[in-house]
């Protein structure tokens, strides 16, 4: 009994051992910053000449900050579209190419590539094949005598056009996480539930969809936090126009910052939104909690 | 006992790893410091940090190299910081900053308050250096509380590109009037049912109204640092815009959108007229073979106003810089030297903050850079409050997009752009 107590603190000595450097560099790289943006969130820090407290100023002026706000609207509503679209589509995908058929492969290359390409390229080759009068997809709108709108620089299309094109480069790697999932149900499953007569969308809706609630899960956290951070392709795409429609608060964030030196300013919205995600992110666990238990 | 050892082992780790970042940070501040200080008898080496690379970083290291052959006592290094900014944001609190920095004039105004640059007046005196001896916007963009910290290394101006060929099929001269402006943009656009195939004249850059507000005889802020274009001024400029969008149709939004260098709209004779500055001179040439373009000064508005913004470069000396007198030796060498400016111009093609280089008949008799050097002689600088590009970016121009675009009416726009535009003002107007 002793010597079983004594080799498991042995165990557990060497473990902490083992762990000691990744904590370290979590705690330098990742926890101090936090403790240190919190504690900055309250000064007037500028980076280069003052750091003096200035107790709840900064989220008093984010209160009134109508910009702010407005972004974050921007964002909440790039959720909304994006999030399910990005499930639905990832998970149409994967089980697409979860076919045993040959040239599968291929299939799936293909639709990974787009998560390969640079954000900021890929943006760049968007905007041309969005362009109003020149770009391919006004293009082929045009056969079918349809005028295509200016979608980067009218109001109504410039967030969508932002959905569309980040959809396109995120499928990709979330139908690689769907086929992972789907790979890991157990036939037999699939076997006893034909032999009890049910139909494929039963199988779907009783097999397939909650044996996949985790990678589900998974997913939609990460969609979540992509989308409410979003920043490269929107600032490629439309530079936060037309009528501050596509500005993030990521923008903001850097904007005030690195550009207006208000170092501050800039944690205390940080903050906001790390809290919205966060709460984002706790509403999504409770819905994927709330359904009916796997198996 | 065992569990001390792994305790106090685990303390160690730490110890060693807390002890190993910062030692590292002591041991790059120091060889920082130790590659600056150069001894009695061997020159003494400077750090130059700019942000232009390619074709810029070549022009730059150009002048370093001629400055580097003219004497035997600084040596002058040339770094290229891609994030420059953000880099000297770091420098200048943990005391790696350079000697010398290649500095975006207007952002004097919000570092300048700060003490992370050097004032030059004390040299100027020294040696004699007039201020009027460079553009005086360029100087007032430099200066803060009647200190100057920088001396200019480059000024631009916007003017009006106009395609010769489209002009001379539509029979119309080069406008001098907005009036004419809008006869000769009706007159070279083309559609095609609902395609535009030849915008007539551009109206895709918003950020351009500062620009009309001075040709109608208005100003981008009030004395005391408020908007001040919801007025008569206002009214003006966005009732041309709207008559040249909505009425004369010679343009459509997001017409040039993403059509960069080669596919540049003004290269590929897709659009006849519109405003762009001296940067845009060796594209033009570089990739439009076929193009045929001329210059003219920006048109004048309704009452005869002239405007256009003044815009460029200049170098300034960090207050953490190590040898803040040969830096200026440089500067002086660089800017307030005719020669060594001409050449700095001729090789870069930029014009040059000094006034006496630009009497050099390269710039004098160039049907390219005349117009440019009429235009300096009204343009204007941005103002310099810390917060007008976040007013311009966030309150104006976004607003002045939704009324292009028929979603808010004139009155709107500007009542809104004044009030968001006022708030963004005050809220970065604090800098000290």
């Amino acid at each position: 009994m002793a010597s079983i107590g004594k080799l498991n603190r042995h165990q557990a000595k060497m473990a902490y051992l083992f762990i000691t450097p990744t904590m370290v560099l979590f705690l330098v790289f990742t926890i101090i910053p936090v403790v240190m943006a919190l504690f900055l969130s309250f000064t007037n820090y500028d980076v280069v000449s003052r750091m003096d407290f200035v107790g709840v100023d900064n989220y008093k002026r984010l209160v009134d900050d109508s910009l702010f706000w407005q972004t974050f609207k921007n964002v909440f509503y790039y959720a909304i579209v994006f999030v399910p679209l990005n499930i639905l589509i990832s998970l149409l995908l994967g089980m697409l190419m979860n076919f045993k058929r040959p040239g599968v492969r291929l299939f799936r290359t293909m639709n990974y590539l787009p998560t390969l390409t640079s954000a900021v390229a890929a943006a760049t080759v968007w905007i041309w094949l969005l362009h109003p009068e020149f770009g391919l997809v006004n293009g082929i709108l045009s056969y079918f005598g349809v005028v295509g709108p200016a979608w980067l620089a009218q109001t109504e299309t410039a967030m969508l056009s932002i959905i569309l094109v980040t959809l396109w480069q995120s499928v990709g790697s979330n139908m690689i996480i769907y086929i992972a999932g789907l790979q890991g149900i157990p036939e037999y499953l699939y076997e006893s539930a034909k032999l009890d007569g049910a139909t494929a969308f039963d199988r779907f809706r009783y097999i397939t969809w909650p044996q996949l609630r985790p990678t589900t899960f998974l997913v939609s956290t990460m969609s979540i936090i992509g989308a409410l951070q979003l920043f490269d392709q929107a600032f490629v795409l439309t530079q936060g126009g037309p009528g501050n429609v596509t500005k993030t608060p990521v923008y903001l964030i850097y904007q005030q910052g690195f550009n207006q030196l208000q170092m501050g300013y800039a944690s205390a919205q940080a903050f906001i939104l790390a809290l919205a995600i966060l709460i984002f992110s706790f509403i999504n666990m409770r819905i994927n909690k709330s359904e009916e238990s796997i198996i | 006992m065992k569990r001390w050892v792994s305790q106090a082992m685990l303390a160690v780790i730490l110890i060693i790893g807390v002890i190993g970042c910062s030692g590292n940070n002591n041991n790059s501040g120091g060889s920082n410091g130790g590659a600056g200080d150069g001894g009695s008898g061997k020159p003494v080496e400077l750090t130059f940090w700019g942000d232009w690379g390619g074709e810029g970083q070549k022009q730059f290291e150009t002048m370093v190299d001629a400055f580097n052959k003219s004497q035997d006592r600084i040596r002058v290094k040339y770094v290229l910081q891609q994030d420059m900014i953000t880099k000297f944001l770091t420098a200048a609190t943990s005391g790696g900053a350079p000697d010398i920095l290649f500095w975006d004039r207007w952002r004097t105004s919000l570092y300048a308050p700060k003490n992370v640059l050097h004032p030059l007046d004390d040299y100027m005196a020294k040696d004699g250096i007039a201020k009027d001896a460079f553009y005086e916007e360029s100087i007032k963009e430099l200066s803060y509380n009647d200190k100057l910290y920088g001396l200019p290394l480059t000024v631009d101006a916007r003017a009006l590109f106009y395609n010769k060929k489209l002009l001379d099929e539509a029979g119309v001269k080069p406008p001098t009037t907005w009036a004419e402006l809008e006869d000769a943009a009706i007159k070279t656009t083309k559609w095609n049912g609902d395609k535009l195939e030849v915008a007539g004249f551009s109206l895709g850059d918003n950020g351009l109204f500062n620009m009309y507000l001075q040709q109608a005889g208005g100003t981008m802020l009030t004395e005391d640092g408020k908007t001040n274009f919801n007025n008569e001024q206002g009214k003006r400029v966005l009732s041309f815009w709207n008559k040249l969008l909505n009425e004369d149709k010679v343009y459509k939004v997001g017409f040039e959108q993403g059509l960069g260098e080669g596919t540049d709209a003004f290269v590929t004779g897709k659009l006849a007229m519109h405003y762009t500055g001296p940067w845009m001179l060796s594209t033009y040439k570089k990739y439009g073979k076929d193009l045929d373009f001329g210059i003219v000064p920006p048109p004048a508005g309704p009452n005869g106003g002239k405007g256009s913004v003044m815009g460029g470069f200049g170098l300034v000396i960090p207050e953490g810089a190590k040898h803040k007198e040969e830096a200026w030796e440089f500067i002086k060498w660089w800017t307030a030297n005719k020669d060594n400016a001409l050449l700095w111009a001729k090789t870069s093609l930029n014009m040059p903050g000094l006034k006496a280089a630009l009497e050099d008949p390269f710039f004098k008799d160039d049907p390219f850079w005349q117009p440019f050097m009429e235009t300096l002689e009204f343009a204007k600088i941005r103002p310099a409050h810390p917060g007008y590009s976040v007013m311009e970016n966030d309150g104006l121009i976004p607003n002045l997009q939704l009324y292009q675009q028929g979603e808010q009416s004139l009155e709107d726009t500007l009542a809104k752009a004044q009030s968001q535009g006022d708030k963004l003002l005050a809220d970065n107007a604090e800098v000290k």
